[in-house]
């Protein structure tokens, strides 16, 4: 909300103010390069259990890649909980493989590296999951497990005739039922023919939110901007941990950080040697067609 | 506890005992059209032997032996009188009333201070600006205001491009006490902080203590800004106004009973709302913001020892969005001040009088927020319920002693939602604190012989958070996980006594020229809960508790002063050091809205900040103005941030200069220059950034990915210098006996400067590189204000 309201009145008071900007040099002394992952797993997609790896660069490297760090081992173990001890069950541990390394991807996929993936992985709910990296000499490890899924219940929408633009809006609402614990959510949509993600930034709009203000109940989720009429709207409503809550989070607010009043936010993250996270999705999934 | 009780009553009976003797002669000085106080008018005998000063309430008092005296009575912008009087065994009650000398009163000075008392006074590092001073500087969009102007003096550094904020000797925003008539302000500004709350037409004089604050002043760390309204004519009714380009102002005043009682009222509102709209589009019309506030003020003299006045003001920013996409949002948020002060003058005797004050003051934000059938409203702000006691005694001519005592209710509402979202009813809230803070203070002025004057003064303040209260008890991931300790209404959580102790000393080494120096230890036990370094109507005040200690701070101030050509030019030059402790940071990414957890999102650490400030002003003449400059340091330490190193503080500045000019063309025609330069902003900029949440889109055959920024050291880089010039021009349309107009013409930043607001980046993907863009608020701005009074 307050966020809100300081962009609203930013806003505001900039149309009003008239502000002018013009392009100036910065000499920022380099950063020391850390290494950076992200690794996903959840109970339905396949195609959304991965691990990412790359380092930071130096804020002004003309590299506007993806960076990725190749040959890295890359593991994934499910454990079984034993009253207050994990027990990993390195027999099922699963290694990830360097995307790179299949023949033929640098031309399906121009400019993806630093994926590494396994389409033999099966994560289950509940189970607690660990995850080892060595990527050039450093160690990383962490830990996650998936939620329980919440479920969509229903999605509905209303349709207004847009006189200006001369065609229809359509405004989605979506329920589902946030029960009585404390529940920590991940919305992903994607607006497009393919409802299927290639990884999460495949996705149109991100949505990073808890429990705290609205706990218990039926709960509308609704979106302020209309879609067009015929959209395909794919839903991801995923349940995270709360440790990986903290990381989205902090990353959604670090990642739309600007302006005047701004301060720099760094990432909470939940892994150990690598500035990331390693976050288990319960995934809830609805596709529909706005018509 | 004790010895404080024991200190105050050793002091109360050492004045109570304190040998009379002589007669006096005492009364007060009053503008002899509107009645109002004269502060700080020279009454002295014509041989110079004997005299004194006004006070704030314009009140004087001189002992004499028996004889026969001829006193010149002045003061600055009126004609002096001179009146001849017999003392014989009573002592004698004479007030005066001198007439305005209209040529005088145009003439760009620093009120009350024609004579040399800023040599001989111990009074060093304050400041005072009239409201008719303020008018006069150059000013954006037509708007003069009281929190811009004192930006111009050295120590006193402004937040940034048009803002009202500002920074006293390396404090935070939250370390100023803003009073408004005695009542606190806790959010003094309109429109993000571009206005502050202060309508100038109501506005009578301004004082900053930014250093050797006095006794009777506690609470903040930082510096004491008192803003005195307009007491109302009790002689004739008159209408003050202005009408600017984005708001407009009127003040009236005048006599309940003539020479008894007076009233003023004043308002103000903006109508950004009303120009703004021909530039929306239908959807957009219902969308706005205004602010407009009231001041009200009345007093009586109940009779020569007796005067009763009540001061209020009540004021609102407004703020309404509906959707332009989806009709079915919206938004309204309203905050604002609300404040009212009541004072009961009396005078026992010849020697002690006393001052009793009833305030109450509240700062509120309320955001309403409606989707369709769903909605919900949020609130949160403060409330203090206060009251005052001072006493003013003059003992002998060697002594002027000021004690009393203080004591605030203060109620915090952090937040409190309701409404309803789907079947979820919300009724949430965070828990609401309570706190007494307490004070007690003595004083006293004293002469040592001729040369040296010393203030010394003690404050000893007492802070307890009370219940109810029931403490929450969360996880390390932030999860509320239990209730801890419950407190009935009334039981003691915390407390949290602490000694005052405020030294000041003038030696002086001639009539024009004297060493002063000043120690003052001072409490805090508010604090702000802001990440920005700027205040936004959502920041929240917290207070003391057994997680979050007072600040603390030491400052240590010396200074010569020295005036020159019969006291025609005043210069200073001040150096102060100031050790700051338990000061209050976010952890990095704190989230500060309606966080139950708020206080374990806090970080404590130490700052410092230390500095010399000159200053030479020509106070009388066609050309009058002052230039300032200061040499400062202000930095922080916690071991959470930084890796532990001490950082420059945000509004560091290390150098930084104003100069003011006002010339008095002819009769018509009167002009002002300003120019400020200040070493820019310590700002925090990343150092690397990394890609992360990637996807591949297949359409564009592309990955897809966000950039995230890394911060490695806290705000170790400088934004380019400040620097502007701005001239304004005043033509005296139309003066007669009942009607006078004016014109007031500004060119804001006369040079075009682009200076910086903020600075932001963006990846290039074309270019293959990151640009840097920096954004500046105000280019060359000419605007015109109408003022009037009738």
């Amino acid at each position: 909300m307050k966020q809100i309201l300081n962009y609203l009145i930013l806003g505001l008071s900039m149309l009003l103010f008239a502000a002018c900007e013009k392009e100036i040099t910065v000499d920022l002394p380099p950063g020391k390069a850390s290494l950076v992952v992200e690794a996903s797993i959840n109970q339905q997609f396949p195609n959304l259990n991965y691990v990412y790896i790359s380092r930071t660069i130096d804020y002004f490297n003309p590299d506007l890649s993806l960076n990725g760090v190749r040959n890295a081992l890359v593991y994934i173990t499910p454990g079984t909980i034993v009253g207050n001890d994990t027990i990993w069950n390195d027999s099922a541990r699963i290694q990830m493989i360097d995307i790179n390394t299949i023949p033929g991807i640098d031309f399906l996929l121009p400019g993806f590296s630093g994926i590494y993936f396994n389409p033999t992985i099966s994560p289950q709910i509940g189970v607690p999951y660990k995850l080892e990296i060595t990527a050039e000499k450093e160690r990383v490890i962490g830990y996650t497990s998936i939620p329980k899924v919440v479920e969509i219940d229903t999605v509905f929408w209303r349709q207004e005739f847009d006189t200006q633009e001369g065609d229809t809006d359509m405004y989605v609402t979506f329920e589902f039922t946030d029960g009585p614990d404390q529940n920590n959510y991940r919305l992903a949509i994607q607006n497009g023919f393919n409802p299927y993600l290639l990884g999460w930034g495949s996705a149109s709009q991100f949505r990073t939110f808890d429990d705290a203000f609205l706990n218990d109940g039926v709960r509308p989720y609704s979106f302020f901007r209309p879609f067009n009429f015929g959209d395909t709207l794919s839903l991801y409503l995923t349940s995270v941990g709360r440790k990986e809550y903290l990381f989205w989070e902090s990353f959604a607010r670090a990642a739309n950080n600007g302006g005047p009043f701004a301060t720099p936010i760094s990432v909470k993250s939940n892994i150990q040697g690598a500035v990331g996270s390693f976050t288990g999705y319960g995934v809830s999934f609805r596709s529909v067609i706005i018509k | 506890m004790k010895p404080f009780i024991s200190l105050f009553v050793c002091v109360c009976l050492t004045l109570v005992g304190s040998k009379l003797y002589g007669q006096t002669i005492n009364g007060f000085v009053k503008d002899s059209i509107t009645g109002e106080a004269l502060v700080g008018a020279i009454i002295k005998t014509i041989d110079g032997k004997k005299g004194a000063a006004t006070d704030v309430k314009g009140y004087y008092k001189i002992d004499l032996t028996t004889g026969s005296y001829t006193f010149q009575i002045s003061y600055l912008g009126y004609i002096t009188q001179q009146r001849t009087v017999t003392v014989s065994a009573q002592d004698i009650n004479i007030n005066f009333a001198l007439s305005s000398n209209a040529i005088s009163t145009k003439e760009a000075v620093i009120t009350g201070q024609r004579n040399n008392k800023n040599v001989t006074s111990t009074e060093m590092s304050r400041v005072e600006l009239s409201g008719e001073q303020v008018k006069t500087l150059p000013v954006i969009f037509g708007e003069p205001d009281v929190l811009k102007a004192i930006t111009l003096l050295p120590g006193i550094k402004s937040g940034g491009e048009g803002g009202t904020g500002f920074y006293v000797r390396g404090g935070g925003p939250d370390q100023n006490l803003i009073l408004m008539d005695d009542a606190v302000i806790y959010n003094a500004s309109h429109l993000l902080g571009f206005l502050s709350v202060f309508n100038t037409d109501a506005v009578r004089n301004v004082e900053v203590i930014k250093g050797g604050i006095p006794a009777n002043y506690g609470g903040r760390l930082s510096s004491i800004l008192n803003v005195n309204l307009r007491e109302g004519d009790e002689q004739k009714y008159k209408v003050n106004g202005g009408i600017g380009l984005i708001s407009s102002r009127i003040m009236a005043e005048g006599p309940i009973q003539k020479g008894k009682s007076a009233f003023m009222v004043a308002a103000r509102r903006t109508y950004i709302d009303a120009l703004v709209k021909p530039f929306l589009t239908e959807e957009q019309k219902s969308n706005g913001y205004y602010f407009y506030d009231f001041n009200a003020k009345a007093h009586i003299h109940l009779n020569d020892r007796n005067k009763l006045s009540f001061s209020g003001y009540y004021g609102r920013d407004i703020f309404n969005f509906r959707s332009p996409t989806n009709q079915l949002v919206k938004f309204q948020v309203g905050w604002g001040n609300a404040a009212a002060s009541l004072k009961w003058f009396h005078s026992f005797n010849k020697k002690l009088y006393s001052n009793t004050i009833f305030i109450y003051n509240r700062y509120d934000l309320n955001n309403q927020f409606e989707f369709g059938e769903n909605g919900f409203k949020l609130s949160s702000g403060l409330e203090d319920l206060n009251v005052k006691q001072d006493f003013y005694f003059t003992p002998n001519k060697n002594h002027s002693i000021k004690f009393g005592g203080q004591y605030i209710y203060h109620t915090f509402t952090p937040g409190i939602a309701t409404g309803q979202v789907g079947t979820i009813t919300i009724d949430e809230s965070i828990n609401k604190q309570y706190a007494h803070e307490w004070a007690l203070y003595a004083m006293d002025e004293f002469k040592l012989g001729p040369r040296l004057t010393f203030n010394a003064g003690i404050r000893a303040v007492f802070f307890t958070q009370i219940g109810p209260y029931t403490e929450r008890v969360f996880d390390s991931e932030g999860i509320e996980i239990g209730q801890g300790k419950t407190y009935n209404k009334g039981d003691v959580i915390v407390t949290y006594p602490g000694l005052e102790p405020r030294l000041a000393g003038t030696l002086l080494l001639n009539s024009n020229t004297s060493v002063k120096a000043s120690f003052t230890r001072t409490y805090q036990f508010l604090h702000l809960a802001t990440t920005s370094g700027a205040q936004f109507p959502a920041d929240l005040w917290v207070p003391s508790s057994k997680l979050v200690k007072p600040q603390l701070a030491y400052q240590y101030a010396l200074g010569v002063f020295k005036n020159f050509n019969e006291n025609l030019y005043e210069t200073s030059i001040e150096a102060y050091y100031k050790p700051m402790y338990n000061q209050i940071e976010f952890k990095p990414g704190a989230n500060l809205f309606f966080n139950q957890n708020l206080e374990n999102e806090m970080i404590f650490g130490e700052g410092l900040s230390y500095g010399v400030e000159f200053f030479a002003k020509k106070k009388f003449g066609k050309l009058t103005g002052w230039i300032g400059y200061t040499w400062s340091r202000s930095t922080r330490q916690f071991d959470e941030l930084n890796q532990g190193k001490s950082y420059f503080f945000r509004y560091d500045r290390t150098h930084d200069i104003s100069l003011v000019a006002s010339y008095q063309f002819n009769k018509k025609w009167s002009g002002t220059l300003v120019f400020v330069y200040g070493t820019g902003n310590a700002a925090t900029l990343p150092t690397s950034r990394f890609a992360y949440r990637p996807g591949y889109d297949i359409i564009e055959n592309e990955p897809k990915f966000t950039f995230v920024d890394v911060y490695d050291k806290i705000n170790d880089f400088r934004l380019p210098a400040y620097h502007r010039m701005d001239v304004s021009f005043t033509y005296l349309q139309k003066q007669t006996q009942k009607f006078e107009s004016s014109w007031n013409f500004s060119i804001y930043n006369v040079y075009n400067r682009a200076n910086p607001y903020f600075i932001y980046f963006v990846p290039d993907i074309e270019e293959m590189r990151v640009k840097a863009y920096m954004v500046y608020l105000f280019p060359i701005l000419p605007s015109v204000a109408w003022n009037f009074k009738f």
